[in-house]
């Protein structure tokens, strides 16, 4: 390993990797500046007007800031904990399944969702809610006033978490298969001769083995508190849920590229992406200290 | 390895049609088409100076974005968007070369399209833009001044056209005095929103064209729940509203073309939301802050409440749907929906008999509707490049030559078209072609400066609409020449109403002021939520008092001050 030319040759294959993350990701970050100016594409970012806080300022007048901060950690909370805990739970019940090619077909169909694009699914979920969609024909079927659920502000975060757990549930169960995969079968037959059931067998043998993984995976997906899902919510959602739907990316969609506010969007984003900072060096410290995982 | 390739071809092909599903109408285009045939004059051969058709001694190139619609197949073989019929004509006439630097669909894309060239000031050399993008670039000191090229290179019909239209076109592009754009004009039947009934569902119920709100309503629920369809179920849509992103009401931004809108319920009401009226003091006021428009809220909030107003309405993906599957009764749009959604509708069930009334009434009995600008699109120059002149005599060229060019090749493929129309191009045709039919007046007789598709219409319409000629529902039209039909359905069944009397409204202004380009976005959010959950049921009626407080607070009477000042000028 001492060979330097050996070396060097892994160096020059990382060399993509880094020309693709200063392109797109470090050297965007110049723009960041526009929050802090009136920004004027003609200008550009080196002579447009400087006005300092004078964007946050605004953002926090407006009534819309409170709102899309709160959804965006609401959705965002509701789906790291739904997404930790129904593979978990689909995964140990899959795992105690016997037999095998039944579980490979599980397995498979509960995954093909997560391929789909939100574009799609989108269309296909608003059909599933519509008023004469499925859902409520099984409604009316048992007699319930049939629901306008997509207008309904007060339903519309769980079908957003729902339906996006929903899609990804079964990517994340393959996540928690293979962590059990890597507990030692020798430990299930001591139990077993020790006299455990099937369900002590699973809470003080296949639970504690893949601890680790779950606490991982927990800590990491911290850094997404403020991810709620630009492309499921801008697909779904409609002016009538906007209190409760409306999400900081897709408000700064809207600021952004719809309505040509540059700066104030940038502001907002910078913000997001402050916050989000801070959330990552957290659950990275967390990851260090309680699942034994290092990058540096 | 084929195989795989015809499975590629199959998903292309689904995909474009989910994407189309999603993307068309709303901004559909209107197709009601540019206008003035040769100026019969043709312009005698100038010196050097200043020739609106001159053609160029070197090829001059242009940089251009241009908006397509994915689903468009009429490009022969072998033809792109960058040479065609009209690429080629524009090349010969002028020695001009077209180049497009980028390509996205028609609507919200090309928009976002622009705003990010807007953004990154990477314009093209020519582009189309709306009034909000055409402020920003001026702002943003991106466009080059054309006053001058104007004065010099405008054809003397579209000089003409601008002129009909009393200052308001030429209002839209002036920034202190120059000419920063060129602004199109459309006929003014885009703006009238009509009422389109289907006419065999009143007559199988035996019930009347509705004249008042109440009437309206009394219908919508007739055809909600007596199965006027007949299929036993109770599956019928009483009155279409807008889909998901689609407006309630057309608005001073966005004045015309609000097909699926609720537009005339509110104007029965005289309430004009999202326009900018005079009120009581001479000073102008907002529309939609206005107390009739809470009556109006009051009486669609009741109707929804009632099932007569379609329940899924901002929400569907696509408000279309059900008037091609049969099963809605009324909506509301402009003079053109016989170019669609009628065409598909009809193919569906070829007897379903849509109709369009100047209704319904308001309390005085008169039907009052809100008018739009002519202008709404504008081709702007890049500042820096050489040859603004360029964009005019490309317009120059598109209208003088249009009656010439075979459109079974979409007109959307001439380079950066904007329409340019005589304001009463619709009402005029139809009284031509009804001469035509009643005998008093030739084809040939019609070859008039401005009415470009007249002779062609003309022409067509004995073979395409049957007798009587004084009856225009359904089974008195020839549907087999569906181009034909379409513009003739839209010209005699849509334009009938634009003949009947009206009390025209329009706004103040069409244009932003500088408030409203970082406040306005916030503003309309607040109104679109509050006025969609009073109609839809999710807030109490008495919200409006509410966003009437909030709107004045979060500098919508700064705005209103801006306007007043804008409007004295």
């Amino acid at each position: 390993m001492t060979n330097r030319g050996f070396e060097k040759h892994y160096y020059l294959m990382l060399l993509p990797g880094m020309v693709w993350l200063i392109l797109f990701s470090l050297v965007p970050m110049l723009g960041i500046v526009m929050a802090f100016q009136d920004f004027n594409p003609g200008l550009g970012i080196f002579k447009s007007e400087w006005i300092g806080l004078e964007n946050f300022k605004y953002m926090f007048l407006l009534s819309d800031s409170k709102t899309i901060m709160f959804n965006t950690i609401y959705i965002a909370v509701l789906k790291i904990i739904g997404n930790l805990l129904v593979p978990l739970i689909f995964a140990l019940m899959l795992n105690e399944l016997r037999v095998i090619v039944m579980k490979r077909w599980i397995q498979t169909i509960v995954y093909l969702p997560h391929f789909l694009s939100w574009v799609i699914l989108s269309g296909i979920l608003l059909d599933v809610f519509a008023f004469k969609g499925p859902v409520n024909g099984m409604l009316t079927f048992f007699g319930v006033e049939p629901i306008l659920f997509l207008a309904r502000a007060d339903l519309f975060p769980y079908i957003v978490v729902g339906s996006d757990v929903w899609k990804e549930f079964g990517f994340n169960t393959i996540i928690y298969l293979a962590a059990l995969t890597s507990i030692n079968p020798a430990l299930y037959e001591a139990a077993a001769i020790d006299g455990a059931t099937r369900l002590q067998r699973l809470r003080f043998v296949t639970v504690p083995g893949i601890t680790t993984t779950i606490v991982l995976l927990a800590v990491l997906s911290l850094g997404n508190v403020l991810n709620a899902g630009f492309d499921q919510i801008f697909n779904m959602y409609n002016p009538l849920v906007y209190s409760t739907g409306d999400i900081i990316d897709t408000w700064v969609y809207r600021a952004g590229l719809q309505n040509l506010q540059f700066s104030l969007a940038t502001a907002m984003g910078l913000l997001k992406s402050v916050v989000s900072f801070v959330l990552i060096v957290i659950s990275y410290y967390l990851a260090s200290r309680f699942a034994n995982y290092r990058i540096f | 390895m084929k195989a795989v390739k015809k499975i590629g071809f199959i998903c292309i092909a689904i995909l474009m049609v989910v994407v189309t599903a999603c993307g068309s109408n709303n901004n559909s285009k209107s197709p009601s088409p540019a206008a003035d045939s040769k100026d019969g004059n043709k312009v005698t051969e100038q010196p050097a100076a200043a020739d609106p058709f001159g053609k160029y001694k070197d090829p001059v190139t242009i940089r251009i974005g241009q908006g397509i619609d994915p689903t468009d197949k009429s490009l022969p073989q072998g033809d792109t968007p960058e040479n065609n019929q009209y690429t080629r004509h524009i090349k010969e006439q002028l020695n001009v070369d077209t180049k497009i630097v980028w390509q996205a669909s028609k609507g919200k894309d090309y928009d976002q399209k622009v705003n990010l060239a807007i953004a990154s000031d990477d314009l093209p050399d020519l582009v189309i833009v709306n009034d909000a993008q055409l402020r920003q670039m001026v702002k943003a000191g991106q466009l080059a001044d054309l006053s001058e090229v104007f004065d010099q290179y405008a054809s003397p019909a579209i000089k003409g056209i601008i002129e009909k239209t009393e200052g308001r076109a030429l209002e839209a592009v002036n920034f202190d005095g120059k000419m920063m754009a060129l602004p199109n004009v459309t006929a003014r039947g885009d703006a009238v929103h009509t009422m389109w009934i289907r006419q065999d569902w009143l007559d199988k119920l035996k019930l009347e064209v509705p004249k008042t709100v109440d009437e309206l309503a009394a219908v919508a629920k007739a055809f909600v729940e007596q199965d006027p369809d007949g299929n036993n179920q109770k599956d019928t849509i009483g009155i279409s509203g807008p889909q998901a992103g689609g407006k309630i009401h057309a608005n001073f931004i966005t004045s015309s073309n609000n097909t699926f809108g609720l537009d005339p319920i509110f104007s029965a009401y005289l309430a004009y939301p999202g326009f900018w009226l005079e009120g009581k003091d001479g000073k102008p006021v907002y529309g939609s802050i206005q107390p009739e428009v809470k009556d109006a809220l009051a009486k669609l909030r009741e109707m929804y409440a009632a099932g007569l107003i379609d329940r899924e309405m901002s929400i569907r993906k696509d408000a279309a749907e059900p008037v091609v599957a049969g099963k809605s009764g009324i909506f509301f749009g402009p003079f053109w929906m016989g170019y669609w959604p009628l065409p598909d509708a009809i193919k569906n069930d070829p007897t379903a008999n849509w109709q369009a009334y100047a209704l319904p009434l308001d309390k005085n009995g008169e039907y009052s509707p809100h008018m739009a600008t002519p202008s709404s699109q504008f081709l702007a120059v890049r500042k820096g490049y050489e040859h603004p002149e360029v964009a005019l005599k490309l317009l120059n060229l598109l209208v003088r030559d249009e009656a010439t060019f075979d459109v079974s090749v979409t007109l959307d493929h001439y380079p950066v078209r904007i329409v340019y129309a005589p304001v009463d191009e619709i009402e005029f045709t139809l009284q031509s072609l009804q001469e035509v039919l009643a005998g008093t007046k030739k084809p040939e007789d019609l070859n008039i400066p401005g009415y470009k598709l007249l002779v062609d219409d003309a022409n067509k319409v004995t073979k395409t609409k049957l007798e009587p000629y004084d009856k225009n529902d359904i089974q008195y039209w020839n549907t087999d020449d569906m181009g034909a039909w379409s513009r003739l359905y839209s010209i005699f069944v849509g334009g009938k109403p634009l003949m009947e009397k009206r009390n025209e409204v329009y706004s103040l202004t069409y244009s932003q002021t500088k408030t409203m380009e970082s406040r306005w976005a916030n503003l309309e959010k607040l109104e679109t939520e509050t006025f969609l959950k009073i109609i839809m049921g999710a807030a109490p009626l008495e919200s409006f008092d509410m966003f009437v407080e909030d709107w004045k607070k979060q500098d919508g009477d700064k705005v209103t001050e801006e306007v007043a000042e804008a409007v004295k000028k």
